[in-house]
């Protein structure tokens, strides 16, 4: 059974249209989330999490639809995003001391190990870390929890290589543990380095959903690598998209 | 809640919105519109809200695992304690002119407004329409206070201007009332603040919770 699901999720912006998105995700699987800049990944994940409302769409998560179980689904979830930097002037001990208060699971050792890992230090403010750092700090958040899904919206947006590599390297030692991870990218070695499977978004529509073995076999071209399948498919879905802006004034101006 | 409003207090709140309860002392100075000191003590508030949406304080807030509502619920509730104690500041001030100083010549030859039960009525009017007003009126969007803000100040310049003239009103004098002179005037027109207080509140917070489920993040 998907630990998650995402039917026909549909929202409409003055300059921007997230267009029927479906997807599922698997129980204890790393998924990928690839698309460029504004193709509606933050759009999607905000509406899994129930931040934004859909013109039309559902959601389900654990089995459970999202209104009317929010508080209980997101006890089960880690939620990350990004730079964004929460009370940048009290001090990492403090909001973590504060986040612990809502997650009666809270792992104590596991906060402690991951405060470790990515070398934060309790007594430093998040105003006071580098952008890398902050997406650490966020992941500590998430991570401490024991959630069953991770949720993470560009979460090697802004870290180093090596960092990188080991916050990839964690995905994998916590898939072994059974929870999923879902993270969305524009980084497509990425995926190539840990993702199960691939949902490929472009100009607010899944272009594609697929394991991503199935993905490169059914998508990629003889040679090709993951990378070179997801431009050349971005490429394609940019001219599709002229086309049909060309057509549409064309079929308004037929009587 | 217990632990959104511990949020509220250790989080989100700006420490001016502690220190502007201090205002609430205003209510010992002759001489001065005493009603201003309900107003900065809700400046104190706006301040908070103003710090807490720098610090990313309604995403953090939605994310957690809580109801909505509950976020909403929790912002009404931090400000109710804030204007409590500053109301507590402003009854111990009321009690020490309506005791120890009634008699004081710089109270007796005061033009303005006496410190007295009417008087922190007239405070938990101003409360009640900062929490039905602006705190509302933030919810709408989540980020924009400055409307509201605007919208509030008005209004609550229209009251301090009302409890300011109406004891000067033929018949309105007893709303000036000294010591436990027309005690029973004066704890009556208290408790029509209090209702007001609530209500306004309780309006407020329907209100904000119906637009926060509506809004998006």
């Amino acid at each position: 059974m998907a630990i998650m699901t995402v039917r026909g999720l549909t929202k409409t912006y003055p300059a921007f249209q997230l267009r029927d998105v479906s997807f599922a995700l698997e129980p204890g699987r790393i998924t990928g989330f690839a698309g460029r800049n504004g193709a509606g990944k933050t759009t999607t994940i905000k509406s899994m999490l129930n931040l934004i409302h859909p013109d039309a769409g559902e959601i389900t998560c654990f089995g459970l639809p999202m209104p009317g179980n929010e508080a209980q689904i997101k006890q089960r979830i880690g939620y990350s995003t990004g730079t964004v930097s929460w009370y940048p002037r009290k001090k990492i001990g403090e909001i973590a001391a504060v986040t612990r208060s809502f997650y009666p699971g809270w792992d104590a050792a596991a906060y402690r190990r991951y405060l470790a890992l990515f070398g934060l230090d309790e007594q430093k403010a998040p105003r006071e870390l580098s952008e890398g750092m902050k997406v650490k700090f966020n992941l500590l958040l998430a991570l401490s929890h024991k959630a069953e899904l991770l949720i993470l919206d560009e979460p090697t947006s802004g870290l180093d290589p090596f960092s990188r590599d080991e916050l990839l390297e964690l995905f994998l030692t916590l898939r072994g543990e059974g929870v999923s991870v879902f993270f969305s990218t524009h980084i497509i070695s990425d995926l190539e380095k840990c993702a199960d499977d691939v949902i490929y978004l472009s100009g607010g529509r899944v272009r594609a959903a697929l394991p991503r073995r199935q993905f490169r076999e059914q998508l990629s071209r003889p040679g090709e690598t993951l990378e070179e399948t997801i431009l050349r498919l971005e490429k394609e879905a940019q001219q599709e998209s002229a086309q049909e802006s060309a057509a549409e004034p064309a079929k308004e101006a037929e009587p | 809640m217990k632990h959104l409003l511990k949020k509220e207090l250790t989080l989100s709140a700006s420490p001016l919105a502690y220190l502007f309860i201090a205002f609430g002392l205003m209510f010992l100075i002759p001489g001065y519109p005493i009603l201003c000191g309900a107003f900065f003590v809700t400046l104190g508030l706006f301040q908070s809200f103003q710090a807490a949406r720098e610090a990313n304080d309604t995403l953090f807030s939605a994310l957690l695992p809580v109801a909505k509502r509950d976020v909403v619920k929790a912002r009404f509730l931090f400000c109710c304690c804030i204007e409590g104690c500053a109301l507590l500041v402003m009854a111990a001030a009321a009690a020490l002119r309506m005791t120890l100083l009634q008699n004081a010549a710089v109270y007796r030859e005061n033009p303005l407004m006496n410190a007295n039960l009417f008087a922190l009525g007239a405070a938990l009017i101003i409360f009640g329409c900062f929490n039905r007003v602006f705190v509302a009126g933030f919810f709408k969007t989540a980020y924009n206070f400055a409307r509201p803000f605007v919208a509030h100040i008005a209004l609550t310049f229209v009251i301090i201007g009302l409890g300011e003239t109406l004891h000067h009103l033929p018949g309105c004098g007893a709303l000036n009332a000294f010591g436990f002179e027309q005690f029973g005037l004066q704890l009556a027109l208290f408790a029509l603040g209090l209702l007001a207080f609530a209500a306004l509140t309780a309006l407020g917070c329907r209100r904000a919770c119906q637009s926060f489920e509506t809004i998006d993040l």
